[in-house]
């Protein structure tokens, strides 16, 4: 009876363990992604903070600017009436700085309202207006300067234009600042919209990191725990592989004890009934009456017989067991020629023609294959056509897949030689061809042919212990065809 | 030509059919006084050493050759081969290992202590009386032994 490892529950396990390590490398890529988006859009927010500052820096800038600039002109303004009313001169240097700080102001304010066209043709109208006042500044000058006095120089409608000019002028200037004003409203909303989306971003991106991050470690807990689960179930594997060993180990020990039984105690008294019937024989013989001495014969018969079975026995149940004899390479030709050696009396006998072509080197014992040569040509041998000839053939190829396939105990991945036995003899039934092998199994009455029925079981078992395959193909009188499979020597 | 005094055997076997046997076989050449039996080791070793019940040295004789089972009980045939082969008087005295057993090591063992012949028990009647013929045959006409 042999016990079966139980085999579904561990790749369960495995299964289990390696979709949990999965969960986890998927985890972490979730948390390592999370984290690179988080602080893009942090940085980008930051940035975003940054740029809204100088840009409302900037608009307080241009603020103060055209109010300077608009204080620029009423200076001038009062520069010249200073220099009309006085005739000091320092008044007309005060109105040149002043003329040319405003170009500068004026210059700068451009420069920093490029990219509004708006605010830029705003300040255009500015300048053209600032550009018409400053042009009656000057014609006061001059004629101020040719005449010593204003006198015929103010005219009503002068006095409209000037008047004119300053309110234009004061429109103008509201107009840049409201303008001003509402851009500095919108960039302080979007400032501080920026300013509070942050946390929240912030905190969003932290809250589902926490999150993966408690998932992640659940799962390295689940994967541990799995993982602990599994090395407990192959410990209790191993233990119980172990105990089949043991149980294996005594079972082997059995046996040996077994043979011994076998070749010694069972022996023994059939070594007597024989040495007895023997000494019946001699000394008795001629007192026996009617058949007595046929019954003893018979009995005598009998009793070798048992004595060859049990000897046959052993030396199946020996077949393929560790003994001293190394493993080593075996040349099949070598091996074949001496058993043709040994068997040479019975060869000239039946005057066999034994033809044998290229074997190959196997692995394995000599004595070991030589037995099965040796069972194999002697059965050819022995079941042979009476008045024919016996005709054997030993030959190698290298076996085809399909040949491989049959037998399950051949492993596909490897490459096997084909050994065939033929031979010309009496051949059998192919419904035979399985039953043969079995140990004991005779196809032929005792009186046909002599033996036991175990030289094939012996070869089969050997053969198999060497991870190859022995099977036979025939027809009854049609001779028939030992087929060998043994695995390609590795080099 | 001088007629030799036959041979004393001294079998040491434990089975009484083989016993039997084996005494029968040896009486077709020897005479019946000649082949005596003991029935272990330690029973070999009491008459080598003429120790009661075989302190009657007319009726037991010191052995010419020994016949040794191997398998016996008390004292197996190896210990008393042992210590035969270290006595000083008993150790000249011929023994062949008369066993069951073919077991390769078996042989190896008693040759390397000491013994003269290694022979199977033949398994017919016929075959022990070729055998104890032939051991009749070489050690009392064949060679010379010890007085």
């Amino acid at each position: 009876m042999r016990n079966k490892f139980p085999n579904t529950g561990n790749s369960q396990l495995f299964e289990s363990s390696n979709s949990s390590i999965n969960r986890i490398k998927l985890y972490a890529i979730i948390s390592l992604f999370l984290i690179i988006v988080g602080s893009g859009i942090s940085y980008w927010t930051s940035e975003r903070i940054e740029y809204y500052t100088s840009a409302l820096m900037e608009t307080q800038d241009i603020i103060q600017r055209t109010s300077e600039l608009y204080s620029s002109i009423l200076e001038r303004e009062t520069n010249i009436r200073g220099f009309v009313l006085t005739g000091d001169e320092k008044f007309l240097t005060n109105y040149r700085q002043s003329l040319i700080d405003a170009e500068l102001l004026l210059n700068s304010l451009k420069e920093l309202k490029e990219n509004n066209p708006y605010q830029l043709q705003n300040l255009e109208e500015l300048e053209d207006l600032i550009k018409i006042r400053v042009d009656t500044f000057e014609l006061t000058i001059k004629y101020y300067q040719q005449n010593g006095s204003l006198d015929g120089f103010v005219s009503p409608a002068r006095v409209s234009s000037a008047l004119d000019g300053y309110r234009s002028i004061k429109e103008v200037v509201k107009i840049i600042n409201d303008e001003e004003n509402r851009v500095f409203v919108d960039r302080n909303r979007s400032l501080l919209n920026n300013i509070n989306a942050l946390p929240f971003i912030v905190g969003i991106i932290s809250l589902i990191s926490i999150s993966v991050g408690f998932i992640t470690l659940f799962s390295i807990f689940h994967y541990n725990k799995v993982q602990k689960l599994a090395s407990k179930r192959i410990k209790n594997y191993q233990e119980k592989l172990r105990d089949q060993l043991y149980l294996l180990d005594d079972s082997n020990k059995e046996l040996e004890q077994f043979a011994y039984v076998a070749s010694h105690d069972l022996q023994e008294p059939l070594r007597k009934i024989t040495a007895f019937s023997d000494l019946l024989k001699e000394q008795y013989a001629e007192i026996l009456e009617g058949e007595g001495e046929l019954y003893l014969s018979r009995m005598t018969v009998a009793a070798n017989r048992m004595r060859r079975l049990i000897t046959d026995l052993l030396e199946y149940s020996r077949a393929g067991r560790t003994n001293s004899e190394e493993e080593k390479e075996i040349d099949l030709n070598a091996v074949s020629e001496s058993v043709l050696d040994d068997l040479e009396i019975a060869i000239l006998e039946k005057k066999a023609k034994v033809e044998i072509n290229k074997l190959p080197v196997v692995l394995g014992k000599e004595t070991e294959f030589r037995q099965v040569f040796q069972n194999l040509i002697s059965n050819a041998l022995k079941f042979s056509k009476p008045g024919v000839e016996p005709e054997i053939k030993i030959s190698c190829e290298q076996a085809n897949d399909n040949e491989i396939k049959k037998f399950s105990q051949l492993d596909p991945e490897i490459d096997y030689y084909k050994i065939e036995i033929q031979d010309n003899g009496i051949g059998f039934d192919s419904n035979y061809s399985d039953k043969i092998f079995a140990i004991f199994q005779r196809l032929h009455g005792k009186e046909a042919f002599e033996g036991t029925g175990i030289g094939l079981s012996i070869s089969k078992k050997i053969i198999e212990k060497y991870d190859g395959a022995i099977y036979a193909t025939s027809k009854p009188g049609d001779g028939s065809k030992f087929i060998i499979l043994l695995p390609v020597l590795k080099s | 030509m001088l007629v030799k005094k036959p041979i004393n055997i001294l079998i040491a076997e434990d089975d009484d059919d083989d016993k039997l046997l084996i005494i029968k076989a040896f009486q077709k050449t020897l005479p019946k006084e000649n082949v005596t039996c003991v029935s272990d080791g330690e029973a070999l070793l009491q008459y080598l050493n003429q120790v009661a019940p075989f302190d009657q040295v007319e009726k037991f004789p010191i052995p010419d050759i020994i016949l040794l089972d191997l398998n016996m009980p008390k004292k197996d045939g190896r210990t008393a081969l042992a210590e035969i082969k270290s006595h000083e008087n008993f150790k000249k005295i011929p023994v062949i290992i008369f066993t069951t057993s073919n077991l390769k090591d078996d042989i190896e063992i008693t040759y390397k202590m000491g013994s003269n012949s290694f022979i199977t028990k033949p398994g017919s009647f016929e075959g022990l009386v070729k055998v104890a013929k032939e051991i009749e045959n070489y050690w009392s006409k064949t060679v010379m032994l010890p007085v």
